[in-house]
């Protein structure tokens, strides 16, 4: 403990007030600042921050031996970030030394954060719901039910760029609704409600085979195309002599084009022991489901299944590839109740037989919702938690005509609309009058099981929690979970998000209009664009002939549709995305250097997405690492298709959001938001008459400007250092008949020629800005909170660990796990804490403060 | 050939029904086909059975009186939106022209602002401000993660008229997705993709799939089966609800005050249910529209605007809500319009720098959005409220946005219409300036229509809007 935290500590036990024990800190660290921090700034920054001096709202020099550091807090946190990105004092002023700047970061750590190296504050997680994915998941590990959560419950809200903080998920009637939904339909599709059924047995599409295609396939559907004859068969073996039943499945399928239609048509004859069962004609109907049920007495021993498949209409045009798809034929039976079995997945919930008397049927609900619950909640639960829920089950079952198993299931709908399960609720281990305590074992459980696998903790942490030896064997079960097939949810979610991979899936871009730029100026298509402006831009009211002319104009320039020569399909989109997170997988589980997800001589491709890259000799639709050759600019995240493409417009690339997302995600100092009145740019275009000017020359106008310059310097050099990428992230010599110039200056100095030396350039002078931005991400994704000052302490002792290790993403890892915030909680709030006001409930009371949180 | 099901598989189909129902109505049309009005009455209209004063959200005729609010992202170009002059009979400016059939029933309102969407000392970030703002009047908290706002006129008018429908309020919206990455200028995405707020950290998340609202309103299944199966999930619910009402209680005890907030927003879901299933057996079901369920979010963007809309009348032709909001995009929209012939991004295209061809697009895409607010008007016209008026007249309905120029993002002389004749309490046909209010005003004037007691004051009103 620190004298700080001693004087503290002894002020508040004493009684005092928060400003007093900030006033008396105070006094110390004024002592402190005025012997060593403030000759420094003295000599580097009051230039412009102090004597008189306040660019940007900011003069250091107001915090003196008067004022209270601590209240400056977001000034100096500012300070600190900008000392450290290289931001300040700027490139051409004389700079500090390494010494001197790692004096003024200690001192603001120290003396204005208050922080204490040996127990940093861990700060406070808000009680987190549940969000899409991660009551997708936990619903699969729980029940084994496969839930479209994405698709049932609306969007959750996001803060720092992801959708697990606990402050903004906020759950409205509407979403508690879904989730009282959502339990019905997720209990009533896994947990059986009686305890016999007649067999039945499921033979998909893919089993009906023909002797000569001696398909190997036995699971999914089997396709039919409607242009050619077809027969396919399987051979059902009945054990038994009785009454079955057959329900066939089928759907009609289409490859959608736009504005064809396929008139084609098929007849399909359905078989069974040859004998005809269903003939009937199919037409295009893209989509559609058939279902079929047909009796058949059966004697024990084989059958034969045919579906036999014929074209009706040779010689019409095929444009649609249609298809008839064989779904699956289910068999049940014999039907005779002597036959009759165990539902599927009942022994999963009712492992024994339901007990004859009534006091052994209540035991029984008590054990098996007990356990349900203990897992649903991720915690044990009271005594009364059982209790309660065999309540309500044999309220259920007590009913006449309703069994155990309805009952039971009925409480299970309860456990899965409880808060307990919805929200992620956390106890500490004893605090022993310290300020933290340990969150317990069972917290700790789930704090990893959803941050590396957004999902429930497995039996083995429960054990491992329920023994008390989770903490002992922390390093030995994060590999573990590591190697599981779950782990798959931190490249989906976490690199999804940071790097917005996730949102390749709906990016809008329009193909013609990005490959549009690409050709050469067309002087016919100019001249039509100029005499649309002169008509629109006329203040007299047209001629008949005039508006005509305008609305044809319109037409041609805007609305012209032809097919583009390459285009983000789905599928290239699905690539990219495995692009993404395939490298990020790699580097992980190899524990490469994390500098390579910067700049490395591989990536991982398929066969459409090697083609969209100008990569050579990649065969076949599975993703694979390739070496790239020593002249690809490709390699690292800034050139993968994602990045490329979630960071343009839809019909053009914008080295502005490229450059933001680099200083952003990569670099950690995101530019201030645009201001306000954006001066429009026109005028100063207005020379270039014979062609559309390239982005870099229109950018350079922003740059003029010395308001718009403070940011654009810095965002515009690392945007245009990827204009060789295209907006679906092909590569491009130049843009509207200009040769592309990829070359800039960072403004914390260093000089490039293109987007490879950029890359050297980020890997050898700002690894740390990056292990430093990655860990903040990393460990706001797994706090599920955002970051505050009293976090800058934890996060510099990870990046040290980091640095230490050769970059290596088991340090990272290991440092977020290890780390205070992970492991801990606050007891109580400590003195210097912001006042948490209950939010005004009153109506149309105004919200908020302006103070900009940084 | 179909035979009739066993006992089991009735069962069996039963206990899949919600699964397989996705599945079952794909490919089925996707505009629905809204029943006549006659079919759908109430049985017996709940306010008028319950108002103890009887003009809460009812027409001085006895009619529901119905109010619901509708905004446009990234505002829109003032010259092509403003009537040339103002007074009754006004010229229709190119942007509204979708609008001349109902031109008596739209009252365009210049001169509202929204003063607390401007920049202050809080920077950038227009599109969050405009967006939360608008509903709600307030100054927004520039935070990602410490959301406050405020509460929205819709929300502050379903506390008190809420208790007369099924349903306190709908809230919908045609933005499907949500992309990854920090929203506006440090501003949390919650404030951008949030109309509606039932309380200052409590945005009343708005639904986007028209099968899901439909479902939620009529219940789940086929025509004719939903009163049925709304009822069996009543009677499963009624048990599940104490069970969970002691549970977050109890939770609540052991909690913090921040995660207390989060444990009363789910406690206020649960009462609301309750309230609901009380409803349904005081006065009966609401009457099934006997239309199939639309099959989920249309790929075109018209068409589910329009589904959505449909829906909107659907939930006013059974009384089943009075109040509703509809956020089309969220301001800041990128959406391409490939559609209609404009494949660059709605947003990027806004900032226009004053390029007339961008001005262009721009005002094509302002029109779309009337086009399809105007076929939603032109139903709620066609469509016969109980005193034999049009539901359009008895309604007052906002469209707007919160951005007036978008190239510019300005926040005063906001692009806003009302559309409806408050049962005759609102005086539309007219073009009218009120030269520099705040929109609260509006808002103000609104809930005093609906019967509103005891609000003196919304966000930052300065009094009632004269002359609506």
């Amino acid at each position: 403990m620190d004298f700080r935290t001693v004087i503290l500590t002894v002020l508040v036990t004493a009684g005092f007030t928060a400003n007093q024990v900030a006033q008396a800190v105070d006094a110390a660290a004024a002592d402190e600042f005025k012997k060593t921090v403030q000759p420094v700034l003295e000599e580097y920054c009051y230039d412009c921050h102090g004597d008189g001096e306040n660019r940007g709202g900011v003069a250091l020099d107001a915090f003196n031996s008067s004022t209270n550091f601590v209240e400056g807090r977001d000034v100096w946190w500012r300070v600190l970030k900008n000392l450290r990105a290289g931001l300040m004092p700027p490139a051409k002023k004389a700079q500090p030394s390494k010494e001197q700047k790692e004096l003024i970061v200690q001192w603001i750590k120290h003396s204005v954060f208050l922080a204490d190296p040996l127990n940093p504050d861990p700060g406070r997680v808000t009680i987190r719901r549940l969000n899409r994915v991660e009551y997708q998941n936990t619903i699969r590990d729980l029940i084994g039910v496969d839930f479209d959560a994405q698709g049932e419950f609306p969007p959750d809200d996001t803060g720092h760029g992801f959708d697990n903080i606990g402050d903004v998920l906020t759950m409205s009637p509407m979403l508690l609704e879904k989730y009282m939904v959502a339990a019905e339909e997720i209990i009533a599709q896994a947990v059986p409600v009686v305890d016999r059924v007649p067999p039945e047995q499921v033979i998909p599409g893919a089993q009906f085979q023909n002797g000569a295609d001696g398909g190997n396939k036995n699971f999914g559907p089997r396709s039919l195309s409607y242009y050619s004859p077809a027969f396919v068969t399987n051979t059902f073996s009945a054990r038994l002599a009785g009454q079955y039943q057959l329900n066939v499945d089928l759907m009609v399928n289409e490859k959608y084009v736009d504005d064809v239609f396929d008139y084609n048509k098929c007849l399909l004859i359905f078989r069974v022991d040859g004998k005809e069962l269903l003939k009937k004609d199919f037409s295009w109907e893209g989509g559609k489901p058939y279902h079929f049920n047909y009796d058949q007495d059966w004697a024990a021993g084989d059958h034969q299944l045919d579906f036999e498949l014929r074209p009706l209409t040779p010689g019409l045009e095929q444009t649609r590839t249609l298809s008839l798809q064989i779904t699956g034929v289910t068999v049940r039976g014999p039907m005779a109740k002597e036959n009759w079995v165990k539902p599927k997945n009942y022994a999963r919930f009712f492992p024994k037989d339901v007990p004859e008397t009534v006091a052994d049927r209540r035991e029984y609900a008590q054990e098996l919702l007990g356990d349900f619950a203990r897992r649903a909640f991720r915690r044990p639960v009271d005594n009364q938690t059982p209790d309660r829920l065999a309540d309500l089950a044999e309220s259920v079952y007590e009913q006449p005509g309703k069994t155990f198993e309805a009952g039971v299931a009925e409480a299970m709908v309860a456990v899965l609309a409880s808060p307990r399960f919805i929200f992620r609720e956390e106890s500490a281990e004893p605090a022993s009058g310290q300020p933290y305590a340990l969150v317990d074992e069972f917290a700790l459980a789930s704090r990893l099981s959803y941050f590396l696998w957004s999902s429930m903790p497995d039996e083995e942490l429960f054990q491992q929690a329920a023994a008390g030896t989770l903490r002992e064997n922390l390093s030995a079960q994060v590999a573990r979970m590591l190697a599981d097939k779950r782990a798959v949810a931190l490249e989906k979610n976490f690199v999804g998000q940071w790097l917005q991979a996730r949102d390749i899936e709906t990016v809008p871009i329009e193909a013609r209009s990005v490959l549009a730029r690409e050709q050469k100026f067309d002087p016919q298509q100019e001249a039509m664009r100029k005499r649309f402006r002169e008509l629109n831009d006329k203040t007299v009211e047209l001629t008949q002939a005039e508006k005509d002319e305008l609305a044809s104009l319109r037409t041609t320039l805007f609305r012209s549709r032809r097919q583009p020569r390459a285009d983000l399909t789905p599928e290239l989109r699905r690539a990219m995305q495995q692009e993404t997170e395939d490298v990020f997988d790699y580097i992980l589980r190899e524990d490469r250097s994390l500098l390579e997800l910067l700049d490395s001589d591989y990536t991982f491709v398929n066969e459409r997405l090697a083609r969209h890259y100008g990569i050579t000799n990649v065969v076949g639709q599975e993703m694979r690492r390739v070496t790239l050759p020593p002249d690809s600019p490709r390699g690292g995240i800034l050139t993968e298709g994602t990045v490329l493409a979630v960071t343009s417009n839809p019909t053009r690339t914008s080295p502005v959001k490229r450059g933001v997302f680099i200083l952003d995600n990569i670099l950690g100092t995101p530019p201030l938001p645009p201001p306000p009145n954006i001066p429009p740019l026109e005028d100063a275009l207005k020379g270039l008459t014979n062609r559309a000017p390239t982005l870099r020359e229109s950018l350079a106008v922003h740059r003029e400007n010395v308001l718009c310059a403070s940011c654009h310097d810095r965002m515009d050099p690392l945007g245009l250092a990827l204009e060789n990428f295209n907006a679906m992230g092909m590569w491009r010599d130049q843009e509207f008949g200009q040769p592309i110039d990829p070359s800039g200056k960072l403004v914390t100095g260093e000089e490039f020629s293109n987007i490879k030396d950029l890359k050297r350039a980020l890997v050898k002078n700002h690894a740390e800005d990056f292990y430093r931005t990655l860990t903040q991400k990393l460990l706001t994704y797994a706090l599920g909170r955002g970051l505050d000052y009293y976090d800058v302490e934890t996060v510099d002792q990870i990046v040290a660990r980091i640095e230490k290790s050769g970059g290596k993403p088991s340090a990272l890892l290991a440092g977020i796990i290890e780390s205070a915030p992970f492991q801990k909680t606050r007891v109580s709030s400590p003195a210097t804490a912001e006042i948490n006001l209950k939010p005004d409930q009153i109506v149309g009371a105004a919200g908020g403060t302006t103070k900009e949180r940084l | 050939m179909k035979k009739k099901l066993t006992a089991n598989e009735n069962i069996s189909l039963q206990r899949h029904a919600g699964l397989s129902r996705r599945h079952f109505l794909r490919g089925l049309g996707v505009c629905l086909a809204l029943p006549a009005f006659e079919s759908l009455l109430p049985t017996r209209l709940l306010a008028a059975a319950v108002s103890p004063e009887g003009n809460l959200a009812t027409t001085a005729t006895g009619a529901p009186l119905r109010t619901a609010f509708v905004y446009f992202p990234n505002g829109a170009i003032p010259a092509a939106w403003w009537p040339a002059t103002e007074g009754t009979d006004f010229p229709l400016s190119r942007t509204l022209q979708p609008l001349a059939a109902n031109q008596k029933q739209i009252q365009v309102i210049g001169g509202l602002d929204h003063l607390n969407a401007m920049a202050g000392m809080d920077g950038g970030g227009d599109h969050a401000r405009a967006n939360g703002t608008f509903l709600t009047g307030v100054r927004l908290k520039k935070s990602a993660t410490d959301i406050h706002a405020g509460i929205s006129i819709d929300q502050a008018i379903a506390r008190q008229v809420g208790q007369f429908t099924r349903f306190p309020s709908l809230e919908l919206t045609c933005d499907a997705g949500r992309n990854t990455g920090a929203c506006d200028s440090g501003y949390s995405c919650a404030y951008q993709y949030n109309l509606s707020w039932s309380s200052p950290n409590t945005p009343m998340t708005p639904e986007a799939n028209p099968r899901q609202v439909f479902e939620r309103l009529f219940g789940a299944g086929g025509p004719g089966e939903r009163v049925e199966n709304a009822k069996r999930r009543r009677q499963e619910q009624r048990s599940v609800l104490d069970f969970v009402m002691q549970d977050a209680s109890a939770m609540e005890h052991r909690l913090g005050s921040r995660d207390q907030d989060k444990l009363d927003q789910y406690l206020t879901g649960v009462r609301e249910l309750e309230t609901r299933i009380q409803k349904a057996e005081r006065f009966g079901d609401v009457k099934d529209p006997m239309v199939p369920t639309p099959a989920g979010i249309p790929a075109d963007y018209a068409q589910h605007i329009q589904l959505m809309y449909d829906i909107m009348v659907l939930a006013f032709q059974t009384d089943s809500t009075r109040v509703a909001t509809m956020l089309l995009a969220h301001d800041g929209s990128n959406r391409s319009f490939a559609d209609i012939g404009i494949p660059e991004g709605h947003h990027d295209l806004s900032h226009h720098q004053g390029n007339p061809e961008k001005i262009e697009k721009i005002t094509e895409i302002d029109l779309f959005y009337v086009q399809q607010f105007g076929k939603f008007l032109d139903k709620l016209a066609a469509t016969k409220d109980v005193d034999g008026n049009s539901i359009l007249h008895n309604s007052m309905i906002v469209y707007g946005g919160g951005n007036a120029d978008g190239n510019r993002h300005t926040h005063v002389n906001l692009p806003i219409l009302l559309a409806g004749a408050g049962g005759g309490t609102v005086t539309p046909g007219r073009f009218v300036k009120q030269g520099g209010k705040p929109a609260t005003n509006l808002f103000l004037s609104m809930a005093d229509r609906m019967g509103l007691k005891n609000l003196e004051r919304f966000g930052d009103s300065t009094g009632r809007l004269e002359n609506i």
